[in-house]
């Protein structure tokens, strides 16, 4: 899967905050985003994903050539796109292995039960998810590190063909950053699935290993290079690329 | 005995018949032989009285109730109610038939709908208006011969007039009087049907309740009466029956006839765990019983036509493929495995349909059991006996007799090497035959095994120690079981393991293990009789046959986590004229029947009327625990205008269970009045409005006396237009010292349209209660939307399961069958609320 962002234009009540990103993420490969807070990263994402409210004012996404800008959230789901949520939502009352078992079915069309818990089980361990998941609403009580790491549970058994990860490390300690980053390698490693990480800490990407790196200011990608470019910066911040340096 | 229809035929039961068509797929016209006039007159109320043949006392109460109907205005306070034309509605109707008329003469259409809605036969007399006063004689009558020991009275309000009017007379409309409120009023002066029930002091009462107050709601039309009376220390619930007496049940350890299943007994229900038995019931039923047999026939159970089991139908998990010649349409695994199994009435079963077997979970590690004591009992279960020497002064001696074979031989050794190494003594001989029997005096190991495995071989039975035992453990003795008992044959080519039992429950009781150990056995009966070997008779007892294959599957039977899918062999139905058997658990409200998951209930049933205003009254003294559970689904062109309130004396405790769906307007607050010390009150409820409906709900808790507690729990959900609204009184009295009362309040709205009040209201008399309230009112979130529809749910699916997930904490405490219904008529509601 080719998953493709032609100069896309993003407003939100008439203000612009994605203006013309361009990128091409393909399965198999490691994308950072890189920006500071308000840089447009998640909003990128969230219309990538399809919610409702950001309706691309110009250019396009596509899956494979075809565009998917008319598609709902869920058939982009079913396509094989993933998103991580920054903040994922607690829902009252919805067991998570219940929901999982009907956001597998619903995006693989069936779902083998047995193999399904047993995916949940290795993901749970894998994570050190230690508290038991049966009988859990769905992100509700988690604490911030459980909900991030449920998310990234979430990869390992939906199995998408690319996952965007927004801020997979925010609120997290040491410990779970490094758990989390090596889960994420390994799950995309085991399904080849395309990766697309929006951080604005480096930290995480110490345990990764990224292609292509992609800085974010002002609703821009303003540099794109390989992983050299986190260590520059590290070193000089995203105040250098401000003035859209390239 | 008389149906009390809505008012413009025309009109509003053309509407309630579409409304019927719609769920059900048809409408019968009901006709009527007898009617009083439109409208209300004080003739009219007098009319009814008559025709009821009622003592002049419940005249001169009806006569009140109607003065105060006409004096009191329409209340405004709440919702909309100037839609009633109270003028245009036939207080009285008798459908045709007198009440001594034979079922015969129940006219074809009405029969016709109840075969449709799959009514029972022994109800739908009921239903009928036919036979009442014999059927309600028969059926009230041999539910009181269960309880009459214990003094409950149990019969309908119109009989226990008669019957009891000292009863009544003492308690009918002390908690409710006419003066109360225009509709309670209204009842009082028209109402027909509803339950009286009293349950003397300590009685903790087990009867089938619901089913026949909402049965004479049926008959008896829109304004019952029911009267509940609750003596000091006694227990009343609702739930219904629907097994035979002779039904094996599962308890995990054993199995047991459901007859003799007593209350607090624990029984593995159908997600595997344990619950508890609360209630028992009772309930004789005449018509059809079935009989299900599974793959095999040790397995067959009976129940009613109306018994829910859990089931995936095979036409759901056919196989996808074009029909060809001479092949039977195939069941997909991938689709049986993936699809969640529902309750469904055992009427609408199916040959090939797939029930469930579960292996129950529980397990209790118990040390004592190594590997060598559990090869010990396998062999001691297949061969091994207890018995006592009368010679040697009753000292019992454990034997295991083994064939004359090779192999038996190094089986005796090995079974005498294994006892030692438990440093037992025993020793290995020859017997004149030749057999070779191996035999300790050890009493530790007598007990052990006797304890564990039983004595003969009819009553052989594995402890409750063994049947909780981890399932790999439980497999070390079943496989030494079947060293000592068991043989290789091929069949299904595949080579099968069979042996065989005569004792009936220790051949379920295996069949459990192996299912515990992820393996489907087959279960058949030999039946016994005389035979002769060697001339010579002997008498054989009935054999049940074991027989399994490891690693392999049996037919079509499937495996999903802990439970096995098993398709139906053949479904048997003859007549039935006896006491049926049923019991409510906690939580999970379904239990296993010779291992397979069935329910206990009737489905909900669906009504139309244009207003309905009935009244019920709870007495409840000291130390007595009532609960009373409804769900609302009338048609929405119903008023439904109820009055439902308890009086909690020292001690007492009373529950609301309420959901309310249906209905055009609802209004309706269950009360407690908190009277004495330390009485407790709880309601749960739940309402759903949607397009043009008025859910205005909520409840009263009124704190009389010190240290009473009381919780609200109010869920409301809003659609569309739709308009809930929760009305709450608290009142705390001056005297009601230490009071704690919580109110909790959450409102979930769907639609911009949609809308959500509320109003608490609190009077609180005192400093030192404590009071929490909390209100809460969600709209479906675009964040919850987007970050379901992100793991690819539908919208529509997306809002089902937020709306589900925001009433669980009711459809977790309703009856298995409400809350399955509750979630159905959710779902099909949220499907239409999607743009």
């Amino acid at each position: 899967m080719i998953l493709e962002v032609k100069n896309l234009h993003v407003s939100i009540e008439n203000k612009e905050i994605v203006k013309g990103v361009n990128l091409k993420v393909k399965e198999g490969e490691v994308h950072v985003i890189m920006g500071h807070n308000g840089s447009g990263k998640t909003t990128l994402a969230r219309s990538i994903m399809g919610y409702p409210k950001l309706k691309p004012t110009q250019g396009d996404i596509l899956v494979d050539g075809q565009s998917i800008v008319g598609l709902s959230v869920d058939k982009r789901a079913k396509l094989g796109l993933f998103l991580a949520f920054q903040n994922p939502v607690e829902v009252e009352g919805v067991g998570f292995i219940n929901f999982l078992h009907n956001a597998k079915e619903s995006i693989s069309g069936s779902v083998n039960t047995k193999e399904l818990m047993t995916d949940i089980r290795s993901n749970a361990v894998n994570l050190k998810m230690v508290e038991n998941l049966v009988g859990r609403s769905l992100n509700q009580g988690f604490s911030g590190g459980e909900k991030k790491k449920a998310e990234v549970l979430q990869i390992g058994v939906l199995k998408p063909k690319i996952a965007i990860l927004d801020e997979p490390d925010s609120g997290l300690d040491i410990d779970a950053v490094r758990i989390v980053a090596q889960n994420i390698n390994e799950i995309a490693k085991k399904t080849g699935m395309g990766l697309v990480i929006i951080t604005h800490y480096s930290r995480i990407l110490s345990y990764m290993e990224p292609q292509f790196v992609h800085v974010m200011t002002d609703g821009k990608i303003v540099a794109e290079g390989g992983k050299e470019l986190i260590e520059k910066l590290e070193k000089e911040g995203y105040e250098s690329f401000s003035n859209g340096s390239k | 005995m008389m149906v009390v229809m809505a008012g413009n035929d025309n009109e509003l039961l053309g509407y309630a018949d579409e409304e019927y068509k719609e769920r059900y797929g048809f409408s019968d016209k009901t006709e009527y032989t007898y009617k009083t006039e439109k409208g209300l007159s004080e003739n009219v109320v007098r009319e009814i009285s008559k025709v009821k043949g009622e003592p002049d006392w419940m005249l001169e109460k009806r006569l009140t109730g109607y003065k105060v109907f006409k004096n009191k205005p329409v209340p405004t306070w709440g919702a909309d109610l100037s839609g009633i034309d109270f003028d245009d509605v036939y207080y009285y109707l008798k459908p045709t038939g007198k009440k001594e008329d034979a079922w015969e003469k129940v006219p074809e259409d009405i029969k016709k709908t109840f075969d449709k809605l799959g009514i029972p036969e022994a109800e739908r007399k009921f239903f009928a208006g036919a036979e009442i006063q014999y059927d309600s004689e028969v059926v009230y009558g041999h539910v009181r011969e269960e309880l009459d020991k214990q003094g409950v009275i149990f019969t309908d309000t119109d009989s226990a007039i008669k019957k009891y009017p000292e009863l009544v007379k003492k308690y009918f409309g002390t908690v409710i009087p006419a003066s109360d409120n225009k509709f309670a009023a209204l009842n009082t002066a028209v109402f027909s049907g509803g339950s009286f029930i009293y349950v003397p002091k300590g009685v903790k009462v087990a009867m089938p309740l619901q089913a026949y107050f909402r049965i004479n709601a049926e008959k008896a039309g829109q304004f019952e009466r029911t009267l509940i009376v609750a003596d000091e220390g006694s227990d009343v619930t609702y739930i219904e029956g629907c097994l035979p007496a002779d039904e094996l049940v599962s308890r995990g350890d054993t199995f047991q006839r459901i007859d003799t299943i007593k209350e607090g007994d624990a029984v593995p229900t159908h997600t595997g765990g344990t619950q508890k038995v609360n209630k028992k019931f009772i309930h004789l039923h005449k018509g059809t019983m079935l009989e299900i047999m599974p793959l095999s026939k040790g397995n067959s159970f009976k129940l009613t036509g109306e018994h829910p089991v859990l089931c995936v139908k095979r036409k759901n998990v056919l196989e996808k493929r074009k029909p060809r010649k001479n092949w039977k349409p195939e069941v997909s695994t991938m689709s049986l495995l993936s699809i969640d199994p529902e309750f469904v009435k055992a009427e609408n079963l199916e040959e090939g349909d797939f029930i469930v077997y579960v292996a129950p979970k529980l397990t209790k590690n118990d040390p004592q059991f190594d590997e060598t004591t559990l090869k010990i009992l396998g062999l001691y279960l297949a061969e091994g006996s207890v018995s006592s020497n009368k010679a040697l002064h009753g000292i019992k001696s454990v034997s295991f007799s083994f064939g004359k074979s090779k192999k038996e031989s190094l089986l005796a050794n090995e079974v005498n090497l294994l006892i030692h190494e438990k440093g037992f003594k025993s020793s290995v001989c020859r017997s004149k035959g030749g057999y070779y029997i191996v035999s300790s005096y050890a009493k530790e190991l007598v007990a052990l095994c006797e304890d564990n495995c039983g004595k003969g071989a009819k009553t052989k039975l594995l402890s409750e120690k063994i049947m909780k035992l981890p399932a790999l453990k439980q497999k070390i003795l079943i496989d030494y079981y079947w060293k000592g008992d068991g043989n290789i044959y091929h069949r299904y080519g595949k080579d099968m393991l069979r042996a065989s039992t005569a004792s009936r429950f220790l051949a379920y009781q295996i069949q459990e293990i192996l299912a515990r150990n992820g393996i489907f056995a087959n279960l058949n009966i030999r039946r016994g009789g005389f035979d002769t070997i060697l001339g010579r008779k002997i008498e054989r007892s009935d054999q049940y046959i074991i027989e399994y294959t490891e690693g392999k599957k049996i037919g079509e039977v499937r495996k999903k986590g802990n439970t096995f899918f098993v398709p139906i062999k053949q479904i048997k139905k003859y007549e039935f004229n006896d006491l049926v058997y049923n019991f409510s658990v906690n939580k999970d409200e379904s239990y296993l029947v010779k291992g397979f998951a069935v329910h206990n209930c009737t489905a909900p049933i669906y009504m139309s009327s244009s207003l309905h205003s009935a009244v019920v009254e709870i007495i409840v003294h000291k130390d007595a625990h009532v609960r009373y559970v409804t769900i609302q689904n009338w048609s929405r062109n119903v008023y439904n205008l109820v009055t439902q309130r308890a009086f909690a004396y020292e001690n007492a405790h009373m529950e609301w269970i309420d959901a309310n769906i249906g209905s055009k307007v609802n209004m309706k607050y269950p009360s407690v009045y908190l009277k004495e010390r330390g009485a407790k009150g709880e309601i749960l409820s739940v309402a759903v409005a949607g397009e043009n409906q008025v859910q205005d709900s909520g409840g009263k808790m009124l704190h009389l006396a010190p240290d009473t507690t009381s919780k609200i729990i109010s869920k409301s959900v809003s659609k569309k237009n739709g308009v809930s609204s929760y009305r709450g009184q608290l009142y705390v009295a001056k005297n009601a010292s230490n009071v704690k009362s919580t109110v909790r309040c959450d409102a979930l709205l769907l639609s911009k349209e949609s809308k959500t009040n509320t109003y608490p209201y609190m009077d609180i008399k005192t400093d030192d209660a404590t009071i929490t309230h909390e209100a809460v009112v969600g709209k479906i979130g675009d964040e919850q939307l987007f970050y379901l529809m992100s793991r690819g749910l539908t919208e529509e699916e997306a809002l089902t399961t937020i709306v589900l997930g925001f009433i669980d904490p009711l459809t977790k405490a309703l009856p298995m069958e409400y809350s399955l219904e509750l979630k159905r008529l959710i779902k099909l509601d949220t499907s239409n609320s999607v743009a």
